[in-house]
């Protein structure tokens, strides 16, 4: 697999929510519009790609036994950073986004790569990898929270394009998950052709 | 990969520590750096908070008094322009919500009557309960300039002046709850304020 | 496709076609329908007409164009898919929720499981729910039965005898002090109440159930334990505390239960095989249906109750399984 192939494999064909269904929780949840979605999906990319890159780095000095742990306090580190950041020059989406911030700890996808990937691999693909992954989350959690933003209050990106809510319910836990679900059938149906 | 460590106690251990170390190490130097700025958006947040409900003022004293009922204590941000109280942000709340408590900000003018109000945090149903926020209906609208003297704070439906959220009469309810709370403090602890 | 497969003789024929169950339904649903024209005038009929129309059209283009299998719209599945959405609805909902609230009966929680059959979820009632989170306003403004009478803009809207209940106890008034407001049982039985289009007259639902068990297209386990599990449940509540809770009777008559309980919860797709498991499915539905109304946040439950019950029909099913013939005495029959 070359390096672009590591790079853009996060988009449609390994996409992290559409295909892999990993990370459902802040998937679920932060999605109720399209800045949320792409503010979550931007800081789990960061994470990913830093804890690629360190692990990676580091993945021979680490005996296997400990790797878990260690990737787990490594990841942790980088979550609290965006935390902190983020709590610092964007509050308002801060506030926003709330619990799942700290949530990105446990998102299946950062320990899935710097596991399946980053302690595997060299510290250039890692990073490839992260960072592409990380994008394809953010991607697909704004393509999420637009269409649930469109559907439920008929906005995208806080722009209005009518008056008044819509169907609230897409703003709404259920919707997350019909949206997500008619989301996955439209790109099985794609790839399936392409 | 015969460069890899072998999981011997003493290897995990060292490892350990030194993951540890040096997370604690990145953490404590990004707190550092973004002690300041987060605290700067926190009194940015309270500072709109109030602007939002009170005329121009250029000094503000914090005081806490035990509300009317004596259960809990609400926080009174009293507003100075040239070193003459104009008003007070009253920091109440209620606990009658449809979703439980809704918190709110009620900018009292010196004479008691509402210069404006705004919600900081609540948990109604969206779509009907939400529309106690501003940018969601002009609900909030019909508090400003009405004194609770003479302004019965209760929903028509209850023989007060207030017109109820339709199809949402307890949230509306609550609201006023919350308002009467405020002045109610207000009007027992006015000589204290100057 | 193992259509082919069948047990070892002796069989009986059974008349039970699609279309002649589907059909009985709607017979049965007609005393309703003709009580909710009475009452809400020309808009239940403008409610019912949109609602069926576009149930069949979704149905149709979805058939066509996206499964591109068979055409089954004349089964009357829609059709009364169509009914009890315009039965659950108030009967001025706008048109445009009207319409989607057909296409996500039919889009998302019929044909999207793969067509009748195979839903897990009561059409109707996910429409229904469906709308209520969406357009919380406009669902729960009912308007008063006034009927053809009076001047379709000048709709009067009040709450539900149950919203009416609810608001009230939540203010802190007891049941004495709301009986007064409140509709009396015979105007509860008959239907003079607010409400949605079907929910409204007990004694038509009741008709119309009594059909359909006569004929056999329902079985008489789910509705009757669904209402002796209201009437044990609220009776014990009222009994502790008649100024808080109300009574038997009244949650009997009021709301969306006999709608619920004789034509929504006993659809054969999302309810048990067996009779013991009918009993488990009615008595969780009672059950769920005065939680919701006692402690939860909206005043009527049945369809969230029925909603969630459909859910664990696959797990009841696995624990009611007709025993083998011959294995040991035969307790559960097949109807």
């Amino acid at each position: 697999m070359n390096h672009i192939q590591n790079f853009t494999k996060g988009f449609i064909k390994e996409n992290p929510v559409f295909v892999l269904l990993l990370g459902m929780c802040p998937t679920l949840g932060t999605t109720t519009s399209s800045i949320n979605g792409l503010g979550m999906g931007l800081a789990t990319a960061f994470v990913l790609t830093m804890s690629n890159l360190v692990v990676s780095l580091v993945k021979n000095q680490i005996p296997d036994k400990v790797r878990i742990p260690s990737f787990i306090v490594i990841i942790a580190t980088f979550v609290t950073i965006v935390e902190l950041l983020m709590q610092a020059f964007t509050p308002t989406l801060f506030y926003q986004l709330g619990l799942f911030i700290p949530l990105i700890v446990v998102n299946c996808i950062v320990l899935g790569r710097a596991e399946a990937f980053a302690s595997k691999n060299t510290v250039g693909s890692s990073v490839l990898d992260g960072f592409g992954m990380g994008l394809g989350f953010a991607f697909a959690l704004t393509i999420l929270g637009s269409v649930r933003e469109l559907l439920g209050s008929g906005a995208i990106f806080g722009i209005h394009l009518m008056k008044g809510d819509m169907m609230l319910v897409f703003v709404l836990a259920p919707g997350a998950f019909i949206a997500l679900g008619y989301i996955i059938a439209i790109i099985n149906k794609l790839n399936k052709t392409a | 990969m015969a460069s890899k460590k072998e999981s011997t106690f003493a290897h995990m251990v060292v490892t350990l520590f030194l993951v540890a170390l040096i997370a604690a190490l990145a953490l404590g130097s990004v707190y550092v750096v973004t002690k300041k700025p987060i605290a700067l958006a926190k009194k940015k947040k309270q500072e709109a908070a109030i602007k939002a409900v009170l005329p121009a003022f250029d000094k503000i004293t914090v005081k806490k008094f035990p509300d009317a009922d004596g259960v809990d204590s609400l926080q009174f941000n009293i507003a100075f322009r040239n070193g003459k109280m104009i008003g007070v942000a009253v920091n109440t709340y209620t606990n009658k919500g449809f979703g439980g408590r809704i918190e709110a900000m009620v900018g009292l003018l010196d004479d008691g009557t509402i210069y404006n109000t705004s919600v900081l945090s609540l948990k109604e149903t969206p779509g009907l309960g939400t529309k106690l926020e501003k940018k969601k209906s002009n609900f909030p609208d019909q508090f400003i300039g009405k004194n609770p003297a003479t302004f019965k704070l209760k929903v028509k439906k209850d023989g007060g002046n207030v017109d109820a959220i339709t199809a949402a009469t307890i949230s509306s309810r609550a609201f006023c709850d919350a308002l009467q709370r405020a002045y109610d403090t207000f009007e027992k602890e006015k000589d204290k304020l100057k | 496709m193992n259509m082919l497969t069948v047990s070892a003789s002796p069989h009986i024929h059974g008349d039970y076609l699609t279309k002649k169950l589907m059909y009985g339904v709607v017979y049965s649903l007609v005393p309703a329908m003709l009580v909710s024209l009475y009452f809400f005038g020309f808009n239940a009929l403008r409610v019912l007409l949109l609602s069926v129309f576009f149930s069949l059209l979704f149905e149709w283009l979805i058939q066509k164009y996206l499964i591109k299998g068979p055409i089954s719209i004349t089964d009357g599945s829609a059709i009364v898919t169509g009914i009890l959405l315009a039965f659950n609805v108030p009967s001025n909902l706008p048109a445009s929720m009207i319409i989607v609230g057909a296409l996500v009966a039919i889009g998302i929680a019929k044909m999207s499981f793969g067509g009748l059959g195979k839903n897990i979820f009561n059409p109707a009632l996910v429409a229904r729910v469906f709308l209520l989170i969406s357009f919380p306003v406009e669902m729960t403004s009912w308007p008063k039965p006034l009927g053809f009478t009076k001047n379709l803009s000048d709709v009067i809207t009040g709450p539900t005898p149950l919203g009416f209940v609810k608001d009230g106890i939540s203010s802190g008034r007891n049941i004495s002090e709301l009986a007064a407001h409140m509709p009396s049982y015979i105007q509860d039985l008959l239907g003079q109440t607010g409400g949605s289009l079907g929910e409204v007259s007990a004694i038509t639902l009741i008709i119309g159930g009594i059909y359909l068990i006569w004929k056999k297209i329902i079985s008489w386990e789910i509705p009757i334990s669904i209402l002796l599990t209201v009437v044990v449940f609220s009776g014990i509540l009222w009994i502790i505390d008649p100024q808080q809770y109300a009574d038997p009777v009244f949650q009997l008559l009021t709301g969306g239960l006999m709608l619920g309980a004789i034509f929504m919860a006993t659809d054969m797709v999302t309810s048990p095989m067996t009779k013991g498991g009918q009993l488990v499915f009615g008595f969780g539905v009672g059950l769920l249906t005065i939680l919701i109304r006692v402690w939860g946040a909206y005043p009527e439950g049945v369809s969230f109750a029925i909603l969630l019950m459909n859910a664990v029909v696959p797990l009841i099913n696995r624990g009611f399984k007709p025993k083998r013939f011959g294995t040991k005495p035969c307790l559960i029959t097949l109807t």
